[in-house]
């Protein structure tokens, strides 16, 4: 992960500006069915060049699910959606095996997880035991049923969405299944003059109220992601950056306003993500802004706020700015 | 106030009896007490509903907050009754205005809480005290008493909540069960038809003045009777009652005991005086002073020449002179000229002043909160341009304050770096590219900070660097500075050459930069550590 080139004078290598080009493709196709919401499209088509997964959390009617099906829709693998409801089984997730009484034997039926994306939506809303069915393919990308391990198909992307302010009846997800979620996006409500499009456009539909995603192309093959995913990892990380994401992750450890501080999976979604970002953006390497581009949306589902903070009404957005303009960027 | 004529026999007791004495007192005048109050407080509370009726909370919450008003009708009564002068029900209620009317403001802002209320009130309405005069009063009367006083209002607030939750109970009881099945039981909410929500909140305040007519007569009286009890020990009432209940007894025993003198006087007298008394003319006999014996050798007034010369001589007058000296202190002194001067109408201006004091008090404090409140609004008002103004200061502050020495590892000394940046950049770049571009970066980033104040900080990257600078509106030095960092960030982090051409042209720029900022201001630090 750590490379350090040689300095030298040579152009920049062509596929990773056919790369960029096609990224841009992508993510003008999703921003025209997703007005207003440039900067969670990014976020989220980092977690899939970083081959990550992506929890969005939002109030209802920004277009979670519909930034999914976009996705989806632009990229033309297998998607697959549960609805996490209270009753929901961890088999119902994974698969089960059923007993077929003509050829007297038990056959695997496989479960919605076998996709390249999966969208979990109101993840929440399932009771403990069913989340913990994501644990397994999220980080193994492998489910292991009736004592075998089968993988799913490459690439593998989760995204899940809750509502934060729904807190009745609902799970609030356990520690490990968020840390496997590279990033947590906030989505937030669109500015005026985004808005206005929105609307003009969603009521010039023929659907009800629901923007479509038919017209848009499919410009992503599986494999094309398999080897953009490729590229994006070999970009190159100076020893300082890598040093500056790991410094950061570690500041979260000792934060006097934070209870619980981002494990090494934290430093290395930092990287990945910073990758991608430098990928997105069209550059040949990796700079301290895009690891703390993608900072927040990284550490904030992995810190916990202090109580004495939380009494006093502080925002854990507000702790994290803090603690990204109190670490020292990269030192030459 | 007649103490003879108290209906209660005056003497010390301890606070408890006080209380239970006016427990009594106020039973035995309960039909006035009662019947008075529920015509003021029935009369007052259907003003505040009929005004108030979209508001029965409110209207509770004021019917609530003049309770010390109430208290005078029975204080009146009471006192009145004590020493036999109970008044009828139309006399205290034509009285009521009057008794009112002192000091109802204090009794109502600053008073209002005071927990010893009962006991305080009959200095107040009684005495007519105010100002000092009635604090001084206080702290001699509270010196005992007053913590049962205050016990009292407590077991008051107690028992009038009982009294009421009791009252909503029974009247809950009364209902048939059909009645509160669809009742939505969250406070104020009872009902979903607003009128009768409305109807039911005042009929709460209603139970309220119930428990009010009930229960501030016996409390006013408790109070009554222990600011008596403590007057008694403090004046000694019992013993003056028994002096007075002395005398009367002696002056019914007077009359006799002068027939009876006079009857056995006549047995006294001898014949002889008698006989004197009757022979001597009245004119000789009417006086002492009138010459007597004047046919005798000593007549009377020779007796009386020679008595008082005895009497003025040793041993009978002893005339001595005695000399000691004295402070002056006791000899009043002779009224200062000023005094004498002083004119009448301030005179007058003083006197009236030490009656007013209690006004000038509540003027101090209106005036007192007048300010504060202008104050409060003032800096509401200009909270904004306060904020901005103090934002400003900040930001001149703290380049100066917060300036780092050394920014993303390099040091930013203004003395670590040579004279002529541009010069030795350029001869350190075929040596060490790295350096000479460094060289400049570090050059660019203490011109900001020396010359712009731009609020760089460590945890800011070479793009938010960048971010500050387009802030300052400074079209030639943000596009040197966006081309210093980009060959910067891709020599660092993508370990890429820039051209050697390219490194010229940044050391001309700079050049130019320098020049023109000397140009701009005639002693900049670089020229300075040249």
């Amino acid at each position: 992960m750590s490379e350090t080139a040689k300095p030298t004078a040579k152009p920049a290598a062509t596929p990773r500006q056919k790369a960029h080009q096609l990224l841009q493709a992508v993510r003008g196709e999703i921003n025209k069915a997703l007005i207003g919401q440039q900067a969670v499209v990014d976020d989220v088509l980092c977690a899939l060049l970083a081959g990550g997964h992506v929890l969005i959390e939002g109030v209802p009617g920004l277009g979670k699910t519909l930034l999914v099906r976009a996705l989806a829709r632009v990229f033309g693998g297998d998607f697959s959606r549960i609805q996490f409801t209270p009753d929901l089984m961890p088999s119902d997730v994974t698969g089960h095996a059923v007993y077929d009484l003509k050829s007297e034997a038990f056959h695997l039926r496989k479960g919605p997880v076998f996709t390249h994306l999966l969208l979990a939506d109101e993840i929440n809303r399932a009771p403990a035991k069913t989340q913990a069915a994501l644990l397994e393919v999220m980080q193994e990308r492998q489910v292991t049923l009736e004592g075998e391990a089968l993988p799913v198909p490459q690439p593998f992307m989760v995204l899940a969405t809750q509502n934060p302010i729904e807190q009745e009846g609902t799970y609030p997800l356990p520690e490990a299944e968020l840390d496997r979620f590279m990033l947590k996006l906030a989505i937030d409500y669109p500015e005026a003059a985004d808005e206005v499009n929105l609307v003009r456009q969603v009521t010039r539909s023929a659907q009800a109220d629901a923007l479509e995603v038919s017209q848009l192309r499919t410009l992503l093959q599986p494999k094309d992601v398999q080897i953009l995913q490729k590229i994006t990892s070999e970009l190159p990380v100076d020893e300082q950056v890598l040093d500056y994401a790991v410094r950061l992750a570690r500041a979260t450890r000792t934060w006097p306003g934070l209870l619980l501080g981002a494990g090494p999976r934290a430093s290395i979604a930092l990287v990945r993500c910073g990758r991608a970002h430098a990928m997105l953006r069209g550059g040949e390497f990796v700079t301290p802004d895009d690891i703390k581009a993608c900072a927040a949306a990284v550490l904030r589902h992995r810190v916990r706020l202090s109580a004495e903070l939380e009494i006093a009404g502080q925002n854990l957005e507000h702790v994290i700015a803090q603690l990204l303009e109190q670490v020292d960027a990269p030192r030459l | 106030m007649q103490l003879n004529n108290a209906q209660v026999v005056i003497r010390p007791r301890n606070p408890w009896e006080a209380a239970d004495l006016g427990i009594h007192f106020a039973r035995q005048h309960a039909g006035l007490l009662l019947g008075s109050m529920a015509i003021l407080l029935s009369a007052w509370l259907g003003l505040l509903s009929i005004v108030l009726y979209d508001y029965p909370g409110i209207a509770g919450l004021i019917f609530w907050w003049c309770k010390p008003l109430y208290d005078r009708l029975p204080l009146l009564i009471v006192s009145r009754a004590l020493f036999n002068a109970k008044p009828t029900l139309k006399q205290s209620l034509r009285e009521l205005p009057q008794q009112l009317k002192a000091q109802w403001f204090a009794s109502l802002t600053w008073r209002r809480f005071s927990p010893s209320r009962s006991f305080d009130l009959p200095v107040t309405q009684l005495e007519g005290l105010n100002g000092l005069p009635r604090k001084q009063r206080l702290q001699v009367l509270s010196l005992r008493n007053s913590q049962p006083a205050s016990a009292l209002t407590l077991v008051g607030f107690h028992l009038e909540a009982v009294l009421l939750i009791g009252l909503f109970g029974l009247l809950f009881m009364l209902l048939p069960p059909e009645v509160y099945a669809n009742w939505d039981w969250r406070f104020g909410d009872w009902l979903d038809d607003e009128s009768e929500a409305h109807w039911l909140d005042h009929l709460s305040n209603w139970v309220y003045a119930l428990v009010l007519v009930v229960w501030e007569p016996i409390y006013v009286a408790c109070g009554f009777t222990l600011y008596l009890n403590r007057r008694t020990e403090l004046e000694a009432w019992d013993t003056e009652l028994s002096f007075r209940r002395l005398t009367e007894r002696l002056q019914r025993a007077a009359p006799l005991a002068l027939m009876v003198f006079a009857l056995l006087l006549p047995l006294s007298y001898s014949p002889s005086s008698q006989a004197a008394a009757l022979c001597l003319p009245p004119s000789l006999n009417s006086t002492p002073k009138a010459e007597r014996l004047l046919s005798q050798t000593l007549t009377s007034p020779a007796a009386q020449t020679s008595i008082q010369s005895i009497l003025a001589d040793k041993p009978f007058s002893n005339k001595r002179i005695e000399h000691e000296l004295k402070w002056g202190e006791d000899q009043p002194k002779p009224k200062s000229k000023e005094e004498r001067g002083t004119p009448w109408w301030l005179k007058y201006l003083i006197e009236s002043w030490k009656h007013t004091s209690g006004i000038a008090y509540v003027a101090e404090v209106v005036l007192w909160l007048l300010v504060l409140t202008l104050l409060g609004w003032l800096l509401w008002h200009y909270r904004r341009w306060l904020g901005e103004f103090v934002g400003r200061l900040q930001n001149i502050q703290r380049p100066q304050r917060q300036r780092p020495s050394t920014l993303f590892g390099l040091e930013l000394d203004s003395q670590s770096l040579p004279a002529d940046i541009a010069g030795s950049a350029l001869a350190l770049w075929n040596s060490d590219p790295r350096q000479a571009l460094s060289l400049l970066y570090r050059g660019l980033l203490v011109h900001l900070l020396d010359q712009h104040q731009v609020p760089i900080k460590s945890s800011h990257t070479e793009n938010e660097v960048l971010g500050l600078l387009d802030q300052q509106q400074l079209p030639a030095l943000y596009r040197y500075s966006q081309h210093v960092t980009q060959h910067w960030i891709n020599l660092a982090y993508g370990h890429r050459l820039p051209a050697d051409r390219v490194i010229q042209q940044l050391c001309q720029a700079w050049r130019t930069l320098e020049a023109r900022q000397a140009g701009a201001s005639s002693a900049t630090p670089r020229e300075a550590h040249a």
